[in-house]
């Protein structure tokens, strides 16, 4: 009994893991949702090519792995600057529809770019803290575990609080709301989504990091991220911030527990299939709100 | 494939409109985040009758249209409408029923702005209200068998017959994109004759013309009512145009029922001429 | 039904050809020709076969036109849909041993009823998720592609012999004829679509929703119509794949794919026949048979992606008409000049 408790325990810490690598991802995609309008399917894209970046600085310069992810950091940075500066500042004009197809023409740019500086070949990425575990009586849990489990919540808490009780973060909230009406309220909403896509681009690295010790980096790293990230931000509802994150650590404990009970090689099917089946009964996610229609 | 239009769910038709009526909107009401728009208003439209609906700008007009055609969901309230099933006359309630499908029962719209598809030439545009009509499936289209060829030829003509009717035929096979403003509100009309139309909602259809073009839209719509023998509900501005073409008329203000008349009744009353002088005043 | 009237539907087709079947089956002929010119030495036998995939594709991309060009949806399930027609075929040709014909009907029917579902449950809501519950779905079929051993061949594959059609074996020449004339009665058959009162009636539900509605447009039932167009296509270019390649890998089927057909489809230009041929050849072929073969730069990794990352972004960005609406705007411009030409005469 106390066994099956403990193969619980361990299966929900390790979901917690996996939940907080598809939630940094999550965020940053409804960032992206809420200040430019788009639906950001080159998310896991940026995060791979950047984990790209990480993974290169430390293999070809020996930096330690924290220096060489702040590299990966300021080139998430980069990237997500050039991204607005280059192409989003310049599609106001542009239908919804057309500026998801730029996310997605975005997914083949980075995904020629990769090989194109950082070669063909697998490469891979240790973990921050190489061994130790933290005992729970019944269960253990490594280091680096618990690391990027307080990793994840501490930076969101603390975007969280900057979105909700500093100026910057009223500044983003409005934007999100209604971007014209932001930008005659004399909010800089050029700089919010600047600022957004950098923010994006750094939590997409970060999430690949993360996840890149599990696996080898390639540059289908992060395809599993960016689709449970999306269904994350299906499940929670575009309408909010917190609604995403909360979907993503959702789908991050049902997808270990279906994989280890249910089956191993079906789990993470079953589990979009079942979210198919959610959105029959609440298209608009556990905290959307209906959309009302105007005419 | 679902046919949309056809045939009717069964409905508790009590008589609910009295003889003689086409249309009948009782004690309707929709908010909008607490603003009552529509405010227990109700009106009758009698068969064959030129109606209008006026009110002072933002008195809920369009709402009204919207709320009939199902484009909004009223909050309380229904709207009869007579239709013919198998021959037989009958009364059904619109509320509740799905937008696409009110046009099968012989009720069509026009827009204020007018909604015309600017890639299409004008006879597609027009050819666009018989949708209903088309039988012929997605295979038959594809290798154009019989039935296909025959339907599209037959509903070409009638569209030209209405293009015809309005005096733009000459402009069939030019794009709807670029025409001028005019001849664009004569195809959201045709387009409306397509379908066999019971009683024909208008929206504003002189919004934008000018004063020869109104004048001409006088003569129209009245031919319209005669030769198509339909009713006509509309919704104007130009008071020029609502005196003298409707041959009764429904003033509203904020939603609210005001009076119900002929145009000179309605010239007179006191409650229509303060709702229109309190507009002037703002 | 004389030209004039057809002229402002198929914005494709150059004022040129007066009857539009013309030109298809003229196409049809050009393109059948090209084996003649690898037989006399003067084009790769890799080459043609490298065409004959880009045929392949362009079927997929005619249908997902119908989807993004009428109903303005996106679908992330191209691939997916064109590996389950690809393994259907195989499954029920190799290991059932029945006809072509059983194969075809089969392989498309099923991914169309499946796809239909996944209509019914994703385009009840607004806007994108069709585009996030399609990809969910390919990530599905992906796995079932490598995991299903016994129906797909798993990590290895699956093979399949050229068809055989009315007891005739077909080899590689016959089957590249094969994907011609199919390919051209696609363009014919959607040509037909689009002119006729469905195709207009997914013309007025892009033009303007209102109107579509008022006129008696279901619009869910007109987007499940287009989405399951779209997916019926992909499933029958996965047929042609199949029998043309005579493989099926689960890697082929990836989003990359899907998102290359996209690609073509808004390079070539939407609600454009002959739009997408041209965009399907952009995507494919320019990178695999120019750009491969320019020194230093073709043998960059990644260079074809990059190539038509930036090109879809670039011409969303300037010419969102695509090549068919630069085409149209230069004859047009042409058109103006000639008439002005006149005047001043």
């Amino acid at each position: 009994m106390s066994n099956e408790l403990g193969t619980i325990l361990q299966l929900f810490m390790r979901s917690l893991e996996t939940g907080s690598v598809y939630a940094l991802a999550a965020l940053g995609i409804i960032i992206i949702y809420r200040t430019s309008n788009i639906v950001h399917f080159a998310q896991g894209s940026l995060g791979m090519f950047n984990t790209f970046v990480v993974t290169y600085v430390f293999l070809s310069f020996r930096l330690p792995l924290w220096a060489s992810t702040l590299c990966g950091v300021a080139a998430a940075i980069a990237t997500g600057f050039l991204v607005d500066f280059l192409i989003i500042r310049h599609t106001k004009k542009v239908s919804p529809l057309a500026k998801q197809i730029i996310t997605l023409g975005l997914i083949m740019v980075f995904l020629g770019l990769a090989p194109m500086l950082f070669g063909v070949d697998p490469l891979s990425l240790p973990r921050f803290l190489q061994s130790g575990d933290f005992s729970l009586g019944i269960a253990a849990i490594s280091h680096n575990a618990v690391l990027n489990i307080s990793l994840g919540l501490v930076l969101m808490g603390i975007l969280f609080y900057v979105l909700q009780k500093t100026k910057m973060g009223l500044a983003v909230r409005t934007t999100a709301s209604n971007e014209p009406v932001a930008r005659l309220m004399g909010v800089p909403t050029r700089r919010v989504t600047l600022a957004a896509w950098a923010l994006a681009g750094v939590l997409g690295c970060l999430s690949g990091v993360m996840i890149a010790p599990t696996t080898t980096v390639t540059t289908s790293l992060m395809d599993a991220v960016q689709v449970n990230a999306l269904f994350g931000c299906v499940l929670g509802g575009f309408q909010t911030f917190y609604g995403p994150v909360l979907g993503a650590y959702i789908i991050g404990v049902g997808r270990n527990f279906l994989v280890y009970y249910v089956s191993s090689i079906w789990g993470e099917q079953i589990m979009y299939l079942l979210i198919l089946i959610f959105l029959i009964f609440r298209p608009n996610g556990l905290i959307g709100t209906k959309f009302v229609k105007k005419v | 494939m679902v046919n949309p239009h056809l045939p009717l769910a069964p409905e508790t038709t009590t008589r609910t409109l009295s003889e003689g009526e086409a249309l009948r909107v009782e004690r309707l009401s929709i908010s909008f985040g607490g603003l009552r728009a529509v405010d227990d208003l109700s009106f009758a439209v009698r068969k064959k009758e030129i109606f209008g609906l006026i009110g002072p700008n933002g008195a809920g007009k369009t709402t009204v249209f919207n709320c009939i055609t199902q484009f909004y969901r009223p909050d309380e309230g229904s709207v009869f409408f007579s239709v013919w099933k198998n021959g037989t006359e009958e009364v059904v309630n619109l509320v509740g029923k799905p937008v696409h499908s009110i046009i099968g029962l012989g009720l069509v719209r026009t827009f204020q702005n007018v909604e015309v598809i600017q890639e299409l030439s004008l006879l597609e545009n027009v050819l666009i209200g018989a949708h209903i009509d088309f039988k012929a499936t997605i295979l038959e289209q594809a290798f154009k068998l019989p039935r296909a060829r025959r339907e599209e030829r037959s509903f070409q003509k009638k569209a030209e017959e209405a293009l015809t009717f309005l005096g733009i035929a000459d402009r069939k096979n030019l794009p709807a994109g670029g025409q001028p403003y005019g001849v664009l509100k004569k195809v959201e009309l045709a387009r409306t004759l397509m379908a066999n139309p019971r009683l024909i909602i208008l929206d504003e259809p002189a919004a934008g013309l000018n004063d020869n073009e109104t004048q001409d839209l006088v003569s129209i719509i009245r031919q319209i009512r005669d030769a198509y023998d339909c009713t006509i509900l509309l919704v104007e501005h130009d008071m020029r145009l609502v005196m003298g073409v409707c041959d009764r008329i429904c003033a509203i203000s904020f939603g609210k029922f005001l009076a119900c008349d002929v145009p000179e009744e309605i010239k007179r009353n006191k409650l229509v001429q303060e709702a229109y002088l309190g507009e002037e005043e703002a | 039904m004389n030209e004039r009237n057809d002229s402002s539907l198929a914005n494709a087709k150059p004022a040129l050809w007066k009857n539009p079947y013309l030109g298809f089956i003229l196409f049809g002929l050009l393109i059948s020709t090209l084996p003649l010119f690898a037989g006399w030495g003067l084009m790769k036998n890799s080459t043609l076969n490298y065409i004959g995939s880009v045929l392949v594709y362009t079927v997929a991309a005619l249908g997902l036109n119908l989807l993004l060009g009428y109903a303005g949806l996106i679908s992330l399930g191209t691939a997916g849909f064109m590996g389950l027609g690809s393994y259907i075929a195989a499954y029920v040709t190799k290991d059932m041993g029945m006809s072509f014909w059983a194969a075809a009907a089969a392989a498309v029917l099923i991914p169309t009823l499946i796809g239909l579902l996944i209509g019914l449950v994703s385009l009840r809501i607004e806007g994108i998720y069709l585009a996030i519950a399609t990809l969910c779905v390919s990530e599905i079929l992906l796995k079932s592609f490598e995991q299903a051993d016994s129906i797909t061949g798993g990590m290895q594959g699956k093979s399949v012999s050229y068809p055989v059609i009315f007891g005739h074996t077909f080899n590689r020449s016959t089957t590249y004829l094969l994907l011609v004339v199919v390919l051209t009665l696609v363009m014919i058959l959607t040509h037909n679509f689009v002119n006729g009162h469905k195709g207009r009636a997914l013309h007025a539900m892009r033009g303007s929703e209102v109107a579509a509605q008022a006129m008696g447009v279901n619009l869910l039932q007109y987007r499940l119509i287009a989405f399951s167009l779209a997916t019926a296509y992909s499933a029958l270019s996965g047929v042609l794949y199949v029998f043309f390649v005579k493989f099926s890998y689960p890697s082929v089927w990836n989003l990359t794919l899907s998102l290359l057909v996209l690609a073509a489809v808004v390079i070539g230009g939407l609600r454009s026949i002959y739009g997408t041929v041209v965009g399907a050849f952009v995507v494919w072929a320019v990178p695999d048979l120019i750009l491969k073969n320019i020194p230093v730069l073709g043998r960059i990794n990644g260079l074809p992606y990059i190539f038509n990352g930036i090109l879809i972004i670039l011409v969303v960005m300037f010419a969102p008409q695509g090549i068919s609406g630069l085409w149209q705007a230069k004859f047009a411009r042409k058109k103006k000049e000639r008439e002005n030409g006149k005047e001043a005469e």
